[in-house]
């Protein structure tokens, strides 16, 4: 059965119903809906530092290509944590590159990127995979393995973080449960439409409660419905402390979710503007 | 006495992480594991020829050392005895034999000496087919001298009796001296040049099979190249992105290994009745032997190691491109 994607799960059932039970009342209830198949509880992030400090930090960030092309020029902004802003501008204002730079799939030519309290200048080569368990990303083409089911492509984070069997059919059937998605655990991606699998990915990038999630163009091949959705999930996720931040050119999309916009022109911040100016 | 109370704390933070880790990591190493496995099932034709070329070489160099092995030990059964024949010069008569002999036997590196007199040697010649003629035409004028077999003492090395021989060379009754252990000498020598022959062709096929596994698994992995790449960007170390090809590399080392042994035993096999028949011609001294149980254990391990390095090289070099 499908659930509803909006609201199915608002930010305070899922503080009382978090993994990390705070308080003993709360961890028996948790148990007790669980053992009575009423819902999965979908666990908090790990959100390493509370409060209004910068969990994205960029400071005078250039990138030039070996091309020689300058796809960002002394770019600096913050994105504060549990926040969600939106990176747009043309294509080619170096909205991916802003993105790869945070995943360290580049690395800056000059300036300062620290992510989650790390210096990314900091981030040797051993420690890029560390730091990307520590992401969420989700891609517009989503990634997706097609020979493995849709439970298998949500639990490779936890997989890959050495999280016990157990607990990671847990995680990832709480996070199907989220995006919707749990009657279809078994399934291949490939039987899914664009906008599941999408969901599919984005499941896989919440599994392992990450503390800041990315998304570069997550809503480019979907109706204007189902990115709707997929927004409003993000939003969810925003709700319940993860700090999101999302590549998009579609300004309409962008309007309608009332969030902080950062505007690229050729690699430069021509405009950040607040979620409460965004008409 | 009561227990510590630390039994009653739970582990430290970073103990169970630890813990979590290293289960996480065998967990991991168990499924890479047979996930390999299973991907090498899932292309059996494919997966054989590899193991078949893999098998065929490995194969080679146990053949050659069976067939050495096997030479050497004739060697051994033929010239156990090497004797050294001493023929005296024509003008000598019995008593200088005697004498010699005697002298001969007094030395320390001579275990026996047999005296064979000139009427001996005739009937010896006559006995071999086609001298029995010759032999009856001499009538009483014999030309064959009289001969010492010199028997060195057993365990005598061959710059020993070298020695022996120019001494026997060096005595003035002495015509001639004939060393049978020379081609004793020869054949180790053969033997030598085979053994290290054996070790180069073995060095070069298992350089050979290294490449083979190495190609095998590049390829897999570029056909895999999208898969790793999202496992990269998902926060996989690069030894976790490696490990199920490792593994390949390691089941087809082991199962080419493994086939070379089979492919050693069938070639025994074969040579069984052949090498039976040629020890039943020497009376059953020629003691031919089988390729050690340690050997056909050691080739399917051995090679099952030179796969996960080959497998190591190449995956090290392919995912740095990756990343």
């Amino acid at each position: 059965m499908r659930r509803p994607l909006l609201g199915a799960l608002g930010a305070t059932l899922d503080v009382a119903l978090s993994q990390e039970c705070r308080t003993a009342a709360l961890c028996r209830e948790e148990r007790e809906s669980v053992r009575k198949g009423l819902t999965i509880p979908y666990p908090l992030p790990l959100v390493r530092q509370q409060g209004p400090h910068a969990v994205i930090r960029f400071e005078q960030v250039s990138k030039r290509y070996e091309s020689g092309h300058e796809a960002l020029s002394q770019l600096s902004f913050e994105v504060a944590a549990g926040q969600m802003a939106f990176v747009t501008g043309h294509s080619g204002a170096g909205k991916s590159t802003l993105l790869k730079l945070i995943a360290l799939i580049e690395r800056p030519s000059h300036g300062q990127i620290v992510v989650d309290g790390q210096s990314l200048a900091k981030v040797g080569r051993s420690g890029v995979p560390k730091l990307r368990r520590r992401l969420g990303m989700v891609f517009q083409d989503h990634r997706l393995l097609m020979d493995r089911t849709v439970f298998a492509n949500v639990e490779l984070p936890l997989v890959i973080g050495g999280i016990a069997p157990a607990e990671r059919s847990r995680r990832v059937r709480a996070a199907l449960e989220k995006v919707g998605l749990l009657a279809y655990e078994r399934q291949l991606p490939d039987s899914l439409s664009t906008g599941e699998q999408q969901r599919v990915g984005i499941a896989r990038a919440i599994v392992a409660r990450p503390a800041v999630l990315i998304a570069d163009e997550p809503t480019g091949n979907l109706d204007p419905q189902l990115a709707v959705e997929i927004m409003g999930l993000f939003a969810e996720f925003q709700e319940i402390g993860t700090t999101v931040l999302i590549a998009s050119h579609d300004l309409p999309l962008i309007k309608r979710m009332h969030k902080r916009v950062v505007v690229l022109d050729h690699g430069r911040l021509v405009a950040d503007i607040a979620a409460e100016e965004v008409l | 006495m009561n227990a510590p109370a630390m039994t009653d704390k739970p582990a430290p933070r970073s103990e169970r992480s630890h813990a979590r880790r290293f289960a996480g990591w065998r967990e991991h190493h168990g499924w890479s594991a047979m996930a390999s496995l299973r991907r090498l099932g899932s292309r059996p034709l494919g997966t054989l020829m590899t193991v078949a070329v893999l098998g065929l070489a490995l194969a080679l160099p146990l053949a050659f050392y069976l067939l050495l092995a096997n030479v050497q030990s004739m060697g051994d059964a033929l010239g156990r005895n090497p004797a050294i024949s001493v023929f005296l010069k024509a003008d000598q008569a019995s008593a200088q034999a005697n004498l010699l002999a005697g002298e001969l036997r007094a030395r320390p590196d001579v275990a026996a000496v047999t005296i064979k007199t000139p009427q001996q040697g005739l009937d010896e010649l006559a006995t071999l087919q086609g001298f029995s003629g010759a032999v009856h035409a001499l009538d009483d004028n014999n030309p064959l001298p009289w001969v010492l077999v010199v028997q060195p003492k057993p365990g005598l090395d061959a710059a020993a009796v070298d020695r022996l021989a120019a001494s026997l060379r060096g005595e003035r009754a002495v015509d001639l001296v004939q060393d049978s252990g020379q081609w004793r000498q020869r054949l180790d020598a053969l033997l030598g040049v085979g053994h290290r022959v054996v070790l180069v062709l073995a060095g070069l096929l298992a350089l050979a099979a290294l490449l083979v596994v190495g190609n095998t698994v590049r390829t897999d992995i570029a056909s895999r190249s999208e898969e790793i790449g999202v496992l990269l960007l998902v926060g996989a170390s690069r030894a976790f992105v490696r490990r199920p090809y490792l593994y390949a590399g390691l089941w087809y080392g082991l199962l080419g290994g493994a086939l070379a042994a089979l492919l050693a035993l069938a070639i025994e096999l074969v040579l069984t009745g052949p090498a039976e028949a040629l020890d039943g011609a020497y009376g059953g001294s020629l003691r031919l032997g089988a390729l050690p149980w340690w050997l056909l254990l050691a080739v399917p391990l051995a090679a099952a190691v030179l796969g996960w390095v080959g497998a190591r090289l190449v995956s090290a070099w392919q995912l740095r491109k990756a990343a």
